[in-house]
């Protein structure tokens, strides 16, 4: 046999699934100075908390995100949370924050920034679609399907809110899991805590899904998804990625 | 009215909770009873609420750290986690609760999962910093005063250099000149980082 170039590209079978199983559940936080807990104290609740990772979606926030992995074994990812008024300013802030982070996240709100946010491929996650105005339909349920935007969960105002506010919240969060039911569209679930005393337990966010009446594997599968979207984006970031399928490996030589 | 047979008593399971609050808070037994069964008749309304049954049955807390043995019935366990998940607030103080452990017992349950000696967590120490804003320490973890309110931190803030987070946002109003020379500090600190 000839030898073969330590670099070389070589044509796959597409994404990379046998670690799937290992994934723990994620959660994603609102950090310090935006929320009232900083990084590293998010990843000592969350290693007591028995999550795998947190994903931190205020950008601003300073982290040693390998001190904290040592210390906590929580995985610390890297995000925006793009909170803009319209979908033009929204466009530029997730252009600025793709090469710079694992996940992209667009907060919805109203109906305009929602249809935005699950039309670009660009966008990972859609935030809070049912906060203030906003609202989804079945189009927004079928475009992030096909665009693979995940759409959140948000049970914050569950676990935090009372009254007519929660169940407002819950009239919608029911619609949404009916959408998300039917036309199979990828979604993510958080508490979105704002500090360290806000974040509930996996185990605690799918006991209080199910009184709402989400299956708990729907959590659960929800709360991995993080982890999901941040170890594709870091695939596709890191130096060997080429296109989907393809990716450069070291080889060894070829012996007999 | 006499004792019921064994067979017919209600059977129950003890839900192991940690509890957390920033330091100022002061939690009572009653209080937290209170906003568990407020959390579990809001979540669950009065059928499910009385079908869980929750009482606190063992509570300890001292400096911002507790805990708890919340009774509720066996075949209640799911719906009675989620009650206590619910809770946020006790008192208009923010709460943070973790169920850790499931037991048959109270015994069980608090040899199992809560602190065996009795005692809350180690002693928690107050500094001062060198600006006047005060830190109190527990362990790894710090919880900072600053004007707005407390922030949550661990000592990983605190490695490198006193003023590793930047509080110029929080504390714009009150000291104008310490906090930019810290501003500029901490930025250079996280673009290093990076």
């Amino acid at each position: 046999m000839t030898d073969v170039d330590d670099d070389r590209c070589e044509v796959g079978e597409g994404h990379v699934t046998d670690a799937d199983d290992h994934l723990g559940p994620y959660e994603a936080v609102t950090a310090h100075p935006e929320g009232e807990t900083t990084v590293a104290r998010y990843a000592q609740t969350a290693a007591d908390s028995e999550f795998a990772g947190v994903v931190v979606r205020t950008w601003e926030a300073s982290v040693d995100a390998a001190a904290v992995r040592e210390q906590t074994g929580v995985d610390v990812v890297s995000a925006v949370e793009v909170d803009a008024d319209d979908p033009a300013s929204a466009s530029g802030a997730v252009g600025n924050a793709r090469p710079k982070c694992d996940v992209v996240i667009v907060r919805g709100g109203t109906s305009t920034l929602n249809r935005f946010a699950v039309e670009q491929d660009r966008v990972d996650v859609v935030a809070a679609p049912l906060q203030g105005d906003g609202d989804v339909d079945h189009v927004f349920a079928k475009t992030a399907r096909e665009h693979r935007t995940y759409v959140e969960v948000n049970l914050g105002p569950v676990l935090r809110a009372a009254g007519g506010e929660r169940v407002q919240h819950l009239q919608s969060l029911r619609k949404l899991r009916e959408l998300l039911d039917y036309y199979d569209t990828p979604h993510v679930v958080s508490a979105r805590p704002s500090s360290h005393l806000e974040v509930r337990a996996p185990r605690e966010l799918v006991a209080v899904g199910e009184t709402v009446g989400f299956e708990p594997e729907t959590v659960r599968a929800g709360l991995r998804a993080w982890g999901e979207i941040a170890r594709e984006n870091r695939r596709r970031r890191s130096d060997s990625f080429i296109a989907p399928g393809v990716q450069r490996v070291t080889r060894e030589e070829d012996t007999g | 009215m006499t004792h019921l047979p064994k067979h017919a008593r209600p059977r129950w399971r003890y839900l192991a909770v940690e509890i957390e609050t920033w330091p100022d808070a002061d939690l009572r037994r009653d209080s937290v009873q209170r906003a568990l069964w407020y959390a579990a008749q809001n979540l669950l309304g009065d059928p499910g609420s009385a079908d869980a049954d929750l009482s606190v049955v063992r509570f300890r807390f001292g400096d911002g750290v507790g805990e708890a043995v919340v009774r509720v019935r066996r075949d209640e366990v799911s719906t009675g986690r989620a009650a206590v998940a619910c809770v946020s607030t006790v008192d208009g103080a923010a709460v943070g609760l973790r169920v850790v452990g499931v037991s048959g017992t109270i015994r069980a349950c608090e040899e199992s999962y809560l602190r065996a000696d009795g005692r809350v967590d180690d002693e928690r120490e107050v500094v001062t910093q060198s600006d006047g804003r005060t830190r109190h320490v527990r362990g790894r973890l710090v919880d900072v005063e600053t004007a707005s309110g407390f922030v949550g931190a661990t000592e990983i803030d605190y490695s490198e250099t006193d003023s590793e987070i930047d509080y110029s946002e929080t504390d714009s109003e009150t000291d104008n000149s310490e906090t930019d020379s810290e501003t500029d500090n901490s930025e250079t600190d996280s673009e290093t980082n990076d």
